[in-house]
């Protein structure tokens, strides 16, 4: 990986991360390219293969499909997962299951920095307060933008050093791995779409029965092959009529009594 | 209910801003979307950005008066947590409240402002949370997963569009509704019947698409063949003939009982699936 790659990465996975102001805060930072999904578009043209970039981002975005972050508590951290875990499984030549083998323990150390930022973030808290104290309005509404030099320190160089100096010791990595080892990861990874959809699943499905709407959509593929906008029109059209046979109006009383 | 809403900012005393000027709710606007996280810490959470989007407008609510402004930001030095986006109409609320005690409304308190913000703050974090990132980000994202199965950009791209094509003009919306409202613009999220319906809906194509995407995504190859002399057979393949991908789907259900019901989390369930695998891998049940 060169420098210049390396140094892209760190700048968009800062843009794409929690506290970023800089897109539209997270409306175009955090949600949109932050979501590994659309960062793997974005990781795939910086490294020159938008397809495999998308792959693994599409990988690393199911495992983590299901995340929120109420009240800044963070069960996991998608940006290092995905800023530094796809670029050093494509420059390894490795498979998204690689990716995704990375995910997991930099998600952690993306937890670290959050909790690291909240803490340290305090000290521009109270200089907020001193400068409103003091009569310096126009400072006190800088305070957001000065105090974000914290998550820039904190997102940009690690993504750039990791990405720079552990691209060679990941490559040699995958290359020593058995080939039991990879295969194992490939059925584990294989599993793993279905972690992130049941947490997902814990906030849409409120009821056991609603079960039979998922089997229904596995059919839409499995059997049928059909492709996601068919999905959809189809899907609209279950909801118009869940939404019918729920709302208590005449006119579908009259057409149920038929 | 269109009408209601109409009428509301005219007909109520804790009415929201009458004389700010557009440019004013739009600066505020702005200073809320980008910079509601940008200082994010433990004591105060997004309070810094109240304190920065009342700081840019100090001169339309107090022109000139720097003790009222000074008196307007000390008040905002606490804490502050919301949803941003969908809960955007709080900070709105609070611009809208905070001009209305500048115009002179006298049943505009400090006291008031500062309840009435704590008293939403909540609610909408949870209403926030649970639309955004726990419904409609997820299903757009279902949905560019299913266009992109090999990798194409379709999806991304899908994403992009319809999540800021959506989110812009909604977020837009709540905020100055929120700033021309004042304190009643809460009772038209809060009470009305519309948001169970939209989540409703949601929720079931939520639950078509991610059914399947898992049937695109998830796989589970049972490698088991039975010989017998001359005769071998292919457990998959006599699966597959019952019903295509059947132990993807009894392994969904495998997930949900374990995840949903039982409530395990995801790190443990990955764990089990990681055991599977190694497991799996040298029974020769399992193939990649």
């Amino acid at each position: 990986m060169s420098f210049l790659q390396a140094l892209l990465l760190a700048l968009f996975g800062w843009m794409g991360s929690i506290y970023s102001p800089v897109l539209i805060g997270g409306l175009g930072g955090w949600y949109t390219i932050g979501r590994p999904l659309v960062s793997g578009l974005i990781i795939g043209a910086i490294l020159g293969d938008v397809k495999t970039g998308i792959i693994m981002g599409a990988a690393i975005q199911m495992l983590y499909i299901g995340l929120v972050t109420p009240g800044g508590t963070m069960p996991a951290d998608v940006n290092f997962a995905a800023w530094i875990g796809i670029p050093l499984a494509m420059v390894a030549g490795a498979g998204k299951e690689y990716a995704l083998a990375l995910a997991v323990p930099l998600s952690s150390l993306g937890v670290l920095a959050v909790y690291g930022l909240c803490a340290i973030n305090l000290f521009f808290v109270h200089k907020q307060d001193a400068l409103v104290e003091a009569g310096r309005f126009d400072a006190a509404a800088r305070i957001p933008i000065v105090g974000q030099i914290t998550n820039f320190v904190l997102r940009f160089f690690p993504i750039l050093l990791i990405n720079y100096f552990g691209a060679d010791l990941i490559t040699q990595l995958v290359g020593a791995m058995p080939v039991q080892v990879t295969d194992i990861l490939q059925i584990f990874a294989n599993m793993l779409p279905l972690v992130g959809f049941m947490l997902l699943m814990r906030m849409i499905c409120k009821r056991d029965v609603d079960l039979i709407l998922f089997c229904v959509g596995f059919v839409f593929v499995s059997v049928m092959n059909l492709g996601m906008v068919a999905i959809v029109i189809l899907a609209l059209g279950i909801a118009y009529l869940d939404y019918r046979g729920t709302s208590s109006t005449p006119v579908s009383s009259e057409r149920a009594g038929e | 209910m269109a009408e209601d809403i109409k009428e509301q900012p005219e007909s109520s005393e804790m009415g929201g801003a009458k004389k700010l000027s557009k440019a004013a709710i739009r600066r505020a606007y702005k200073d809320w979307m980008f910079y509601n996280l940008s200082v994010q810490n433990f004591e105060r959470m997004q309070g810094p950005a109240i304190i920065k989007m009342m700081s840019d407008v100090r001169e339309d609510l107090y022109p000139g008066n720097t003790e009222a402004q000074q008196e307007m930001l000390e008040r905002h030095e606490v804490f502050f947590n919301t949803e941003p986006y969908l809960g955007c109409i709080v900070p709105g609320i609070v611009l809208g409240m905070e001009a209305g005690k500048a115009e002179g409304n006298d049943e505009i308190s400090s006291e008031f402002i500062n309840s009435i913000k704590t008293a939403l703050m909540g609610p909408f974090a949870g209403i926030g949370d649970s639309l955004l990132p726990g419904t409609l980000i997820p299903i757009l994202l279902s949905i560019a997963l299913g266009m992109s199965p090999n990798g194409e950009v379709t999806g991304p791209l899908f994403y992009i569009v319809a999540f800021l094509a959506i989110m812009i003009p909604l977020t837009w919306f709540l905020f100055s509704y929120g700033v021309k409202a004042g304190a009643n613009a809460a009772e038209m999220v809060l009470a009305g019947g519309i948001k169970d319906k939209v989540t409703r809906a949601a929720e079931v194509i939520g639950l078509v698409v991610v059914g399947a995407v898992s049937a695109q995504y998830a796989h589970f190859n049972i490698g088991l063949v039975y010989t017998s002399g001359d005769l071998s057979i292919n457990i998959a393949t006599i699966l597959n003939s019952i019903f295509p991908s059947l132990p993807v789907l009894l392994m969904a259900f495998l997930t949900y009982w374990l995840m949903v019901k039982k409530n395990w989390s995801a790190g443990k369930t990955m764990l089990l699936m990681l055991v599977i695998a190694i497991v799996g891998y040298f029974t020769t049940i399992l193939a990649v």
